[in-house]
């Protein structure tokens, strides 16, 4: 499949929408009917529990909720304008924060853990298999483990910082640091992922190449990022995506870890969906809908420069 | 490439429009439940006469140890009630969790019987999907002075015992009694306000070789703001707590408060005071592992106190505090805190009338023993306290006594009433965040103070035209 | 090892296999280097693992210390996997079998939709087929949270909230798993599909006796993926389970072990969360081989 012959069925099917008397000559009626056929089941499924409950939610966002949480009545835009105050450009803010964290730590992290491990050194499975048993944790699960690992009262973490004479931050406490700590919970749970991912490239890379970028100190760097990244390229690009959406869809961390706080500085855009929505007796799904449809866009338009962009340098083979 | 991306977007905009004129015709509203506010006559026992087993489900948000000790109640009570009714017990997540639950249940998918916490209160009230309990108090001419007022107190709105308390909980003060000793201070005259707090965990941070890091620590929970404002004898709420009318806003930034926010700040900058955020879990962890010497919990807490006390690196005896007061002269007393039984209404009498007899075995005294002694939370019952099996407990519980003490010390006014209003889970959350404002971020008191208070006025407001439109 | 080695320093000298048929190209410094990297990392990474087993072994009350307990608690026991697994609030055996229906059914719902409309979006001559790819990739992008009400009302509205199937009937369908398999479908040599194509081979057949086989990796990469998708679920459950607790999962269920108001029993915790996790870290332990070649498969032919 080229980018050529696409662009040119989409013209063609511009063309023929245009001007129906046009035939359309490239496709075969039983090819397409075989592809609707396959399509069916995914677009079914998604159709009705992914597209059709969002233009539910385009309809919510229209509406204000009596105090039973129906959607009773309509307030026109008034959701809409609740997204342009200050508290939700902050939101906004800690989501860009939170997911730059997350995907460059996550996945910087294990290309780093990746590339000695592709040497073939003796224990490198063990410490692979070891390295990815994070990813067996759900979110609250790594969420109520990593509290625990920040607890100002029994920190391991802080304890071992003591030890070598460094004072420990207040983790979940203190602002910059609490957004900083949950994007951490979220990157240790994908790190195994990613690594995997990263690893299972690297494998295809020749050791040669490996080797040469590893030893030789002038230029290893450089055969490093000329030679060997773009050889991972599909797989980097792989975690890229993956832990964009991840980050981007982390509640369970921010919800167990500091459900917001400290006064909202971890407040993420999902987080504040789900605030709006179900915490403290909310129901506002109004607003959690416009906030939703919010999210939605940074989705699209991350896609639209993931695919659009970033894949056109992806190479496969 | 571009050309692509564009007809994405064409097919997508075009099953929007597809998709947003079938959601105009589908209503996305589940139906608001019962009608009246339950002003009508309750239902006498008779209804449940020949109707075979009347099948009853009760929402509960008991988690752990607690929701064991309320299975084994109902199970007793299904027992008794062989043939007449059964009971279907169902965990529901946390409180909020629950809330969200009910809200998004449909009147035929609601419980008939369900556990609210304090603060959901004027939400069930202003839902109209629920029976008052004192329209069953009038027609079985219930005894309801077994209660303890104070509680009842809390539940009763417009004069009308709206549900049964159920799991009710205090405030303490809870202290390291042998960090106290070894401060020179007597661990039998805990701290009863702000200043003497100040003074002792002074004391304690001056004492050489002492194991404990902070004085004091306590969540920043915003449940001890109401207290503290219970203990002042300041109503929170206009309308006199909203107990004389609908509240339509808070009163935070008093001098109250002002003198409380600055005092914590004090504490935390002279390391008197430790960190802490609004997650409980870890200002219990704080206390009972021994790092911090004074801490607030509510009494459900004491029973994992002592034993955490028991296991911690430096072991420690766990004693107890009334609540502290802001100013010496502060005359109110807590407000009691906890969960409560509601009866939902769904048109169906034999069922109303088969939670209500659930609602009365669970607040009956022996039931409040049972429920008291494994819990830990305070009996609703009077009669409790004086039960031998109670009694027990609660001598070997020493601590527990000063709950019962402070309890019967209070007085019952508008202030140690709380306030009644239905956003009241998002006035505590706004509290929280003001809290946070000013002791994590270090922002000004005041500005704190008005923060919350506009916050909690404009979901007050919110709320209150939800009412009416 | 590490000071074998350090006495040694220089470069050139290669490394005595341990094993003899391991082959190092790696010289000795670098060597070393990796290694104490590795351990670091491994430190940092493995002692929350090692926090939530062991801290389910530990007296409740012995965990909260500095410095850390989980290796110096007065006597370790099973106590809180016993009553953890005992507790009857919400009984842990249903609902590991309910974990276990949605993961195994999520998964096998992946597998089928997600393989025909890759297959379809890949091979198939027939048009849209990027904006359709792109609608896939659209719903990856949609956060669940922003349509779990209309979603809840759905399920309701169709009677079948106290249904285990209302459990997984959402996730049947996935963007991601259309991307994956499109992925690895794309690596397909195109000479290969172009020939079997020609050679007369319907799609069925190409499909069922050449693609599939040859992917199998991938297949078993999203087939590990899907299952944890679907057993670390936790939200839904909470939130569709409305009048029964036969529906909870083992992730709604140890949750309920954080209990209200008389703090959290922090051991017991652990040793629920330990529970739910065997399943997923053996699956991660002995899948994992699975994972990579499913990767490597997108990454190699």
């Amino acid at each position: 499949m080229t980018t050529n012959s696409l662009t040119a069925a989409a013209q063609a099917a511009a063309s023929a929408s245009a001007r129906p008397p046009r035939r359309r000559q490239h496709y075969s009626p039983r090819e397409i009917l075989l592809g609707v056929l396959f399509c069916v089941p995914a677009v079914a499924g998604l159709g009705t529990f992914v597209i059709f409950p969002l233009f539910q939610a385009i309809f919510l966002s229209t509406r204000g909720t009596d105090i039973n949480g129906n959607p009773s009545r309509s307030v026109g835009m008034d959701n809409f304008a609740q997204l342009f105050t200050p508290e939700f450009g902050e939101v906004l803010m800690h989501t860009l924060v939170f997911t730059l964290f997350v995907v460059v730590v996550g996945v910087v992290g294990p290309l780093a853990l990746a590339v000695p491990l592709a040497q073939r050194l003796p224990g490198m499975r063990v410490f692979r298999t070891l390295f990815t048993l994070p990813f067996a944790y759900s979110a609250s699960a790594a969420s109520v483990v990593w509290l625990l690992m920040l607890d100002p009262s029994m920190s391991p973490v802080n304890w071992a910082l003591r030890v070598i004479g460094i004072t420990a931050p207040e983790w979940t406490v203190q602002s910059p640091w609490a957004l900083i700590t949950v994007a951490w919970a979220t990157v240790w749970v994908v790190a195994g992922f990613n690594l995997l991912v990263i690893g299972a490239g690297l494998a295809g890379v020749d050791e040669d190449v490996l080797e040469a970028a590893r030893i030789d100190g002038a230029s290893g760097p450089r055969t490093f990022f000329s030679v060997v990244l773009p050889m991972i390229s599909p797989s980097l690009f792989f975690v890229i995506v993956t832990t964009t959406l991840t980050s981007l869809q982390a509640l369970g961390q921010v919800q167990v870890m500091t459900d917001g706080g400290p006064n909202g500085a971890t407040r993420t855009l999902v987080f504040s969906i789900f605030n709006n929505a179900f915490e403290n007796g909310n129901n506002e799904y109004g607003l959690a809908s416009a906030q939703g449809l919010v999210l939605l866009i940074v989705g699209i338009v991350l896609a639209v420069i993931q695919f659009g962009v970033i894949e056109r340098r992806v190479h496969y083979r | 490439m571009r050309m692509t991306v564009r007809r994405g977007f064409g097919a997508l905009a075009i099953a929007m429009a597809a998709a947003l004129t079938a959601v105009g015709c589908s209503s996305a509203a589940n139906s608001g439940g019962g009608t009246s506010g339950g002003d009508a006559a309750a239902p006498g026992p008779d209804v449940l006469n020949g109707k075979g087993q009347v099948e009853i489900t009760f929402w509960h948000a008991m988690g752990g140890t607690n929701g064991e000790a309320l299975q084994k109640l109902v199970e007793q009570f299904n027992n008794q009630n062989k043939g007449k009714i059964h009971v279907t017990v169902n965990y529901k997540g946390k409180y909020d969790d629950a809330l969200a639950a009910y809200k998004n249940a449909s009147a035929q998918q609601r419980p008939d019987l369900i556990q609210m916490y304090d603060i959901g209160t004027r939400y069930m009230i202003d839902s109209k999907s629920v029976v008052p309990v004192q329209s069953f108090v009038d027609v079985d001419k219930y005894d309801v002075s077994d209660i303890q007022p104070n509680i009842a107190g809390y539940y009763t709105v417009d004069k009308k015992l709206y549900s049964l308390p159920f799991n009710t909980s205090m405030p303490l003060m809870y202290i390291n009694r042998e960090a106290f000793q070894k401060a020179g201070l007597d661990p039998d005259k805990p701290p009863t306000t702000l200043e003497d707090i100040m003074a002792d965990a002074k004391k304690i941070k001056a004492t050489s070789g002492e194991t404990v890091k902070f004085g004091f620590g306590a969540t920043l929970y915003g449940w001890f703001v109401e207290q503290w404002n219970a203990v002042a004898d300041q109503p929170i709420c206009d309308a006199d707590n909203g107990r004389t009318g609908r509240a339509s806003k808070v009163m935070l930034n008093t001098p109250t408060n002002q003198k409380l926010f600055t005092w914590w700040q004090d504490m935390i900058k002279q390391g008197l005071a430790m960190k802490l955020d609004s997650n409980t879990d870890n200002g219990d962890n704080a206390f009972s592992s021994g790092t911090v010497a004074m801490a607030l919990e509510s009494t459900g807490s004491l029973g994992g106190f002592v034993k955490g006390a028991a296991e911690a690196a430096h072991p420690f005896t766990v004693g107890t505090g009334y609540f502290p007061k802001v100013d010496a002269a502060n005359t109110g007393g807590p407000i009691i805190g906890g969960a409560s039984l509601w009866i939902t209404n769904r048109g169906d009498q034999v069922k109303e009338r088969a939670a209500w007899e659930l609602v009365k075995f669970l607040g009956s005294k022996e039931s409040q023993v049972t429920w008291h002694t494994s819990t830990g939370y305070f009996p609703i019952s009077k009669g409790a306290l004086d039960d031998p099996a109670d009694k027990q407990w609660v001598s070997q519980k020493p601590q527990f006594a000063t709950a019962i003490k402070q309890l019967q010390g209070t007085k019952l006014d508008f202030a140690t009433q709380g306030c009644s209003v239905g956003e009241m889970p998002s006035v505590r959350k706004e509290v929280e965040n003001g809290l946070q404002a000013a002791m994590l971020q270090g922002k000004d008191v005041t500005e704190a103070l008005t923060g919350v208070e506009n916050a909690a006025n404009k979901k007050i407001a919110d709320y209150n035209a939800k009412l009416g439109g | 090892m590490t000071t074998q080695v350090a006495e040694r320093v220089d470069p050139p000298v290669r490394r005595a296999p341990r094993r003899p048929k391991a082959v190092n190209k790696t010289s000795k410094p670098v060597g070393v280097l990796t290694y104490v990297w590795l351990v670091l990392a491994a430190i940092v990474l493995l002692f929350p693992v090692l926090l939530t087993v062991l801290g389910g072994l530990l007296p409740e009350g012995q965990l909260v210390r500095q410095p850390p307990s989980v290796f110096s608690a007065s006597h370790y026991s099973f106590d809180n996997y016993v009553s953890a697994w005992q507790q009857t609030v919400v009984p842990l055996l249903p609902a590991f079998f309910n974990s276990l229906f949605v993961g195994v059914v999520i998964m096998l719902a992946h597998l089928v939709t997600s393989s025909l409309a890759a297959y379809a979006l890949v091979f198939v001559r027939m048009p849209l087929r990027k904006p359709i790819f792109w609608l896939f990739m659209a719903t990856i992008m949609v956060p669940y949270e922003a349509i779990v009400v209309p979603n809840a009302l759905f399920i309701r509205s169709m009677g079948l909230q106290d249904n285990q199937w209302s459990l997984v009937l959402p996730f049947l369908a996935n963007g991601f798993g259309v991307f994956l398999m499109r992925q690895a479908f794309r690596q397909f040599p195109e000479e290969l599909r172009h020939a079997a194509l020609i050679d007369g081979a319907g799609h069925f057949r190409f499909l069922f006796t050449i693609v599939l086989p040859s992917v199998r990796p991938s297949l078993i990469a999203l087939s590990v993926w899907s299952f944890l998708q679907g057993w670390n679920m936790y939200f839904w459950p909470l939130i569709i389970s409305s009048s029964n607790n036969s529906m909870n999962t083992l992730q709604t269920a140890v949750f309920a072990l954080k209990a209200n108001g008389n703090g959290t029993q922090q051991a017991l915790l652990l040793a629920g969360v330990t529970i739910t996790l065997v399943p997923t870290l053996l699956l991660v332990v002995f899948g994992q081989r699975w994972l990579v070649r499913g990767f490597m498969a997108g990454a190699v032919k």
